[in-house]
C-alpha cells in the first residue's frame, strides 16, 4: 500500500469522525434534510426500531420501521453514539479503500491509485450521507465489495457481499447480472455464483425471520413497501410527486411500470457492454440511483465516486459541462427550494419537484453520456480517435 | 297478571290520549315557527322590565297551554290567575277522566341541577335517567313470537343493540373550553364529557377482534343516522381498543350472554366535529317528554349552543340479574352547559349588539372618570335572572310519568337566594330543590347580591395541556405539560390516539428541561407502564397509554417528535390548507382519586401538493423517463458509423433522392418516348 493511499483512507475515516464529533448536531440536521434521508434509510428510523427491539415492541407490526431487521439487531448492539459515528466512519473507510483495490486492476488507465480513494474521501455527497448515518452507506459497502471481490473472482465473499447488498436494498439485487460477467466461465463460475448469491440472500431472509420471532411480517415492511411505494415523502427521485397526483384507479398500473423501469436498463447495458463488465455494471448503479424509489444523494455520491475510471472516455463526453452544472444546480437548489415550500410556506410543492427533475435530468445526461463515450471508444477500437465525427443511425 | 296488564294498557290509552293533545300543540305552533321566533324576542323584551322586580306585569303570547289556546299570566307576588284545569292528570288527581286506581309510572326521573360559577358563570347539568322492560338475554329479538315492549327506553336503541352486541355504549358531544382554573373540576368529574368534538366507545360482545370491529361499524353508522353526526367516517384508522383507560370501574357486573364469546372495548373520536342543534333534537326526542314537558323544554338549541361550554353524552348499560336470569338496558343522558350569564342576558335583551349608552356604562369609580373617561368594571356583581331568560323559554309541567317529579335543585352560596315561580308566585325551599308541578308554566330565579361568592369549587388533581412545536409542515413536535398543584404524588394514565400521518419516534419521548421540575428525576423513574401501537398507513392510528406518576406540587413537560406524510391527492379534504384536526388525549387519574379531562385538540398542518398539477405532473415526469429512456435505447440499438459514411447512407435511403430516382425514371422513359417520335417524323 502506498503511502498516498493510506493517506487517502485514513484521511477519509478522520475526516468523518472529526466531522461527526465536533458537530454532533449536525447528524439530527442531515438526518432531517430529504436529499439525505429518506423514509427507508434515514437514521431516527433506524433508531426509533433500536427503541422498539430495545423495548420489545413488535418492529413491524405497524408503519414506521422499514429497515431490514437485522440491520436494526446489529445496530442495537453498538451502544454508545460514538461508536456508531466510528462505525460509519470505518465503513467509508473500507469503500474509499476498496476503491483504491479496485483502481489497481485498471492500472492502464494511467490513473493513479490513491485518486479514486481521495476523492471518494473528499466528495461532499458520500461525506455529508456519512455524517447523516444514513443506512445507504451499508448497502454501498456491501456492493463496492461485491464488485472488488468479482474483480477478485473471490466468489464466495462476492455472494455474500452481493447478498447483504440486496438484503439491505432489494435493487442491488439486479446488480448480479452485469456482475456475471465480470466473473469468468470457467467451472461453471457464473452458474454457482447465481446460486450462492441467491442462497445467501434466502439465508438472511430466513435469518431475518428467526430474529423477528418467525415472522414474515417484515418482507411486507422492508421490500413491498419500498416496491409499492407506500411512504409518500418527498426525495430527489421520480416517484413520490408522481403517485401524490396520480389518479387512484392508475396507482397500481404505475407502480408495476415504475418498477419495471427502475430495472429495465440492467440487462441491456450488461449485454450491450459485455466486454467491459466492470463499467456495464457502474452504469447499471448509476441506473438504479436515477430510477429507484427512495434515492439518496449518498447512492449519488456512490456513483459519481466511480467516475475516474471513466478517464479515457472524457475526451468523448458531449456535454459534461451541461450535466455538471445541472447537477450542481439541483443539489445547490433542492434544500432551498424544499425549505421555500415546507418550512416558509412561500414556494409551494412544485418548486422541489422541478428541482427533482432537473436533478434526474443531470443523472440522465451522465448516464447518456458515458454510454456514447463507451460506444465511441469501442468504435476507436481502444485508440482514441478525437477528430473523428461519428453518429448512429 | 292480567290486572297488571290492564294497568298497562290503560296507561298506554292515556299516553295516547295525551299525546294527541301534544301533538296538536305542536302543530299549533309548528305553523308558525317564524312567528315564535319574533315572539321569542318580543316576550324578552317585555320580560327585561321586570329583572329586578317581579311587580310588572310579563305577558307572554307565545307560549300555548294544554287547550291550545293563548292565556294570559299575571305575574305578581300576591295575585294567582289560574291556569285552565288540566283534564288528565295520571298521578295527583282523583277525578280524572281517565280513572286510574294505581298509580302508573314508568322508569324514568328527570333533575335539574344548576350552579353558579365565578365570574358570573352559571353550570346547568341536566340528568335524564330511564330503564328498558326487562328481557330475556340471549333470546334473538327477531323470533316471530317474540314481542318487543319498550315503555320509555328509546325504541331507536335496541334493535342496535341487540344487532351490535353492545352491552355499553356511551357517547359524547363537546364543544366549548372549560377554564378548570377558575370553576374546578368538570361536572361529574370529567367522566360525562368528551373531547371538543364527537367521543363514542362501547363494550360489544364478539367472538373476535375482527368480528368485534365489523359490529362497532354496524353501530357507529347506525347511531350516526341516529344522532345526525359523521359518525359513519369512523373507520379503522380511527378506531382504537384501549387498554387501560375507558374501563368501567367494576368490569365483573358486565354481563356476557355467550359463554364463548370475549368483550371488547373499542373507541373512536371525530375531533372538532361540529356539535348542534341537530345533534340536540335527536337526543331530546330520546325521553318520553320529548322536549314538551318538564326540564327538557328548556334544552332549545339557541341557548344549549350559544354557551361557554357544552356537553351533551348518552351512557347505555346492560344490567343483569343472576337469580332471575334477565337483563334490562339502563340509559343516562345528560346535558351540562356552562352560561355566560352577562353575555346571555345581554344577548335576549338587545339581539343585535350595540354599544352601551354612556348611562349605562359602569365606570371604575377610584379612577378618574368624565363624560369622555371610563375604565370599566370587570363584571357586574349584582345579579338577578330566570332560568326563563337564560333559556328562552319557561319550564311547562313537570315529567307525568316518572314516579317523582321532575326537580331542580340549585348549589348556591349564602350571598344568593333562588326561588320557584309557580303561576306568577315564588316559592323558596330550605335545600333549594324544587319539585315541579304538572301542567304549571314554571321558572326558576336567582338573585344574589355578590355573584363571585359561589359554593367553593373543588380544585382539580392535575391540570394537562398539549400543544405541537416545530414550524415545518414536513415534521413536528408534540408536547404535554402536567401540573400538579397539590401537595401529593397524581398517578393518571395518559390514552393518545394519532392518526396515521403522524408517524411519531416514541424513541424521542423525553422529559424537557424544565426549571420548575426536579432536576433528578427522569422519564423511567415516573413512567410506569407504556402500551404503544405504531400507527399503519391507512388501517389504524397510533395508540399510546402510558401510567405516569406525577410529583407533588411539579411541572412536567413530555414531549416527542414525530413526521408528517403526505398525502396523495385524493385524501386531501377539499380545504386542505385548513389542517387536520388531532383528537384530544385524555388522562384519566387514578390516584388519589379519579377524575377524567382532556386536552385540547389540535390542528395539524401537513405540506400539500399543488392541486392543479395532475395531468402536468404526468406529463413532465413522463417526458424526463422518456427522455433519458429513449436516448439510452436508441444509442444501445443503434449502429454506429462515421458521419459521411452515414450522410451517404442517408442520402440512399432521403425522400429528396427517392424523388430525384423517380424523377430520373420517368424523364428516361419521357426521353425515350420523345426519341421514338423523332425518329418517326425523321421517317
Amino acid at each position: 500500500m502506498l503511502l498516498k493511499e493510506k493517506y487517502a483512507v485514513v484521511g477519509c475515516v478522520v475526516v468523518r469522525l472529526a466531522v461527526s464529533l465536533l458537530f454532533p448536531s449536525l447528524q439530527t440536521q442531515l438526518d432531517k434534510s430529504v436529499e439525505l434521508s429518506t423514509p427507508m434509510s434515514s437514521y431516527r428510523l433506524l433508531n426509533e426500531g433500536i427503541f422498539l427491539l430495545r423495548n420489545g415492541f413488535p418492529l413491524y407490526d405497524g408503519g414506521v420501521v422499514h429497515h431490514p431487521p437485522l440491520l436494526v439487531a446489529f445496530m442495537s448492539l453498538i451502544e454508545p453514539q460514538y461508536l456508531v459515528a466510528l462505525l460509519y466512519a470505518l465503513t467509508d473507510g473500507l469503500i474509499s479503500y476498496q476503491l483504491i483495490c479496485m483502481a489497481r486492476f485498471f492500472s492502464d488507465l494511467g490513473l493513479p491509485t490513491w485518486l479514486p480513494g481521495a476523492l471518494y474521501a473528499l466528495n461532499p455527497l458520500v461525506l455529508l450521507s456519512c455524517v447523516s448515518q444514513s443506512s445507504v452507506i451499508f448497502t454501498n459497502a456491501f456492493t463496492s465489495t461485491a464488485i472488488l471481490c468479482a474483480l477478485n473472482g473471490n466468489l464466495l465473499t462476492f455472494a455474500m457481499a452481493l447478498g447483504a447488498a440486496s438484503y439491505l436494498s432489494l435493487y442491488q439485487l439486479s446488480l448480479l447480472i452485469p456482475s456475471l460477467y465480470l466473473l469468468s466461465r470457467e467451472n461453471n463460475q457464473r452458474s454457482r455464483a447465481t446460486l450462492a448469491v441467491l442462497g445467501v440472500f434466502a439465508a438472511l431472509l430466513q435469518l431475518s425471520s428467526v430474529v423477528t420471532g418467525g415472522s414474515w411480517k417484515f418482507l411486507q415492511a422492508t421490500y413491498w413497501s419500498q416496491m409499492n411505494f407506500e411512504k409518500l415523502f418527498p426525495n430527489l427521485g421520480l416517484w413520490w410527486y408522481f403517485f401524490i397526483e396520480m389518479f387512484d384507479m392508475f396507482i397500481p398500473f404505475f407502480k408495476a411500470a415504475f418498477n419495471i423501469f427502475a430495472i429495465s436498463f440492467v440487462l441491456p447495458f450488461s449485454i450491450r457492454f459485455q466486454s467491459q463488465p466492470f463499467y456495464a455494471l457502474v452504469l447499471c448503479i448509476g441506473w438504479i440511483t436515477l430510477t429507484k424509489p427512495y434515492p439518496t444523494l449518498g447512492d449519488a455520491g456512490f456513483f459519481l465516486s466511480f467516475l475516474p475510471f471513466f478517464k479515457p472516455l472524457f475526451g468523448y463526453m458531449r456535454c459534461p459541462l451541461l450535466s455538471a452544472l445541472l447537477f450542481i444546480h439541483a443539489i445547490i437548489l433542492s434544500p432551498i427550494f424544499y425549505h421555500l415550500w415546507v418550512d416558509l410556506g412561500s414556494g409551494n410543492s412544485n418548486f422541489f419537484y422541478a428541482i427533482s427533475l432537473v436533478y434526474a435530468l443531470a443523472l440522465g445526461f451522465i448516464l447518456i453520456d458515458l454510454c456514447w463515450s463507451m460506444l465511441r471508444i469501442e468504435f476507436d477500437g481502444g485508440r482514441p480517435n478525437y477528430k473523428l465525427k461519428v453518429t448512429q443511425i | 297478571m292480567r290486572l297488571i296488564g290492564m294497568v298497562q294498557l290503560i296507561g298506554i290509552a292515556s299516553w295516547i290520549g295525551l299525546f294527541s293533545r301534544v301533538i296538536r300543540a305542536v302543530e299549533a305552533e309548528g305553523t308558525s315557527l317564524g312567528f315564535e321566533i319574533d315572539q321569542d324576542i318580543d316576550l324578552q323584551g317585555d320580560c327585561n322590565e321586570s329583572l329586578g322586580n317581579y311587580k310588572h306585569n310579563c305577558k307572554s303570547g307565545f307560549l300555548s297551554n294544554e287547550g291550545g289556546s293563548e292565556t294570559e299570566i299575571e305575574v305578581t307576588e300576591t295575585v294567582i290567575e289560574d291556569a285552565p284545569q288540566p283534564t288528565i292528570n295520571l298521578r295527583t288527581r282523583e277525578d280524572d277522566s281517565i280513572a286510574v286506581k294505581d298509580q302508573i309510572w314508568y322508569p324514568y326521573s328527570e333533575h335539574l341541577s344548576i350552579k353558579p360559577l365565578p365570574k358570573n358563570y352559571l353550570l346547568a347539568s341536566f340528568d335524564f335517567d330511564t330503564q328498558s322492560n326487562e328481557f330475556v338475554p340471549g333470546k334473538p329479538s327477531t323470533d316471530f313470537d317474540d314481542y318487543s315492549h319498550y315503555t320509555v327506553f328509546p325504541k331507536a336503541f335496541k334493535p342496535i343493540l341487540d344487532q351490535t352486541s353492545t352491552r355499553q355504549l356511551h357517547l359524547r358531544f363537546t364543544r366549548g373550553f372549560w377554564d378548570a382554573e377558575s370553576w374546578g373540576r368538570l361536572p361529574h368529574d370529567g367522566f360525562k364529557s368528551g373531547g371538543s368534538g364527537v367521543e363514542i366507545w362501547a363494550i360489544l360482545e364478539a367472538d373476535s377482534k375482527d368480528s368485534a370491529f365489523r359490529q362497532w361499524k354496524t353501530l357507529v353508522n347506525s347511531l350516526s343516522g341516529l344522532f345526525c353526526a359523521s359518525m359513519n367516517f369512523i373507520d379503522g384508522s380511527k378506531t382504537t381498543f384501549p387498554v387501560e383507560s375507558f374501563h368501567p370501574v367494576d368490569d365483573t357486573t358486565l354481563p356476557l350472554f355467550d359463554q364463548n364469546k370475549q368483550l371488547y372495548l373499542v373507541r373512536a373520536a371525530l375531533a372538532n366535529e361540529p356539535i348542534c342543534t341537530e345533534n340536540l333534537t335527536p337526543l331530546v326526542k330520546l325521553f318520553p317528554t320529548k322536549g314538551k314537558s318538564g326540564i327538557t323544554t328548556l334544552l332549545d338549541g339557541h341557548k344549549v349552543f350559544d354557551s361557554s361550554w357544552h356537553s351533551l353524552s348518552v351512557d347505555i348499560s346492560t344490567d343483569c340479574d343472576d337469580q332471575t336470569e334477565r337483563c334490562s338496558h339502563s340509559l343516562q343522558a345528560l346535558v351540562d352547559m356552562v352560561i355566560n350569564v352577562p353575555n346571555t342576558l345581554a344577548r335576549s335583551e338587545n339581539p343585535i349588539p350595540k354599544p352601551l349608552p354612556g348611562d349605562k356604562l359602569r365606570c371604575d369609580l377610584d379612577k378618574p372618570h368624565d363624560a369622555f373617561h371610563c375604565f370599566q368594571l370587570p363584571y357586574e356583581t349584582e345579579g338577578s335572572y330566570g332560568l326563563s331568560q337564560l333559556f328562552g323559554k319557561y319550564i311547562q309541567g313537570s315529567s307525568l310519568m316518572s314516579q317523582e317529579p321532575s326537580q331542580v335543585c340549585v348549589d348556591i352560596a349564602d350571598s344568593w337566594n333562588t326561588f320557584i315561580q309557580v303561576n306568577g308566585s315564588l316559592f323558596a325551599t330550605t335545600d333549594n330543590c324544587f319539585e315541579l308541578k304538572d301542567f304549571q308554566q314554571q321558572d326558576i330565579y336567582f338573585e344574589s347580591n355578590n355573584t363571585n361568592e359561589v359554593v367553593d369549587v373543588e380544585p382539580v388533581p392535575v391540570y394537562v395541556s398539549r400543544s405541537l412545536t416545530g414550524y415545518g409542515q414536513d415534521r413536528g413536535g408534540l408536547r404535554t405539560v402536567f401540573v400538579n398543584p397539590q401537595d401529593e404524588p397524581v398517578t393518571l394514565i395518559y390514552f393518545e390516539s394519532l392518526p396515521w400521518f403522524m408517524r411519531i419516534y416514541l424513541s424521542t419521548m423525553h422529559l424537557e428541561d424544565n426549571p420548575q421540575s426536579p432536576v433528578n428525576i427522569s422519564l423511567d423513574d415516573i413512567l410506569q407502564s407504556t402500551y404503544y401501537m405504531p400507527a399503519a398507513d391507512r388501517v389504524r392510528p397510533t395508540h399510546l397509554e402510558y401510567k405516569i406518576t406525577i410529583p407533588a406540587n411539579t411541572t412536567l413537560a413530555v414531549s416527542y417528535q414525530f413526521d408528517k406524510s403526505l398525502l396523495q391527492y385524493a385524501e386531501y379534504p377539499p380545504d386542505a390548507n385548513h389542517g387536520f384536526e388531532i383528537e384530544s388525549a385524555v388522562i384519566t387519574v387514578i390516584e388519589p382519586t379519579t377524575y377524567q379531562l382532556r386536552t385540547a385538540t389540535l390542528l395539524l398542518l401537513l405540506s400539500t401538493p399543488d392541486f392543479s398539477m395532475p395531468y402536468n405532473v404526468i406529463i413532465l415526469t413522463s417526458t424526463v423517463m422518456g427522455l433519458i429512456f429513449g436516448t439510452l435505447f436508441n444509442l444501445l440499438v443503434k449502429k454506429m458509423l462515421p458521419v459521411e459514411e452515414a450522410d451517404k447512407i442517408q442520402e440512399g435511403n432521403g425522400l429528396r433522392n427517392k424523388i430525384q430516382l423517380f424523377k430520373s425514371r420517368i424523364m428516361a422513359k419521357f426521353n425515350l418516348k420523345r426519341r421514338e417520335v423523332k425518329t418517326d417524323l425523321k421517317e
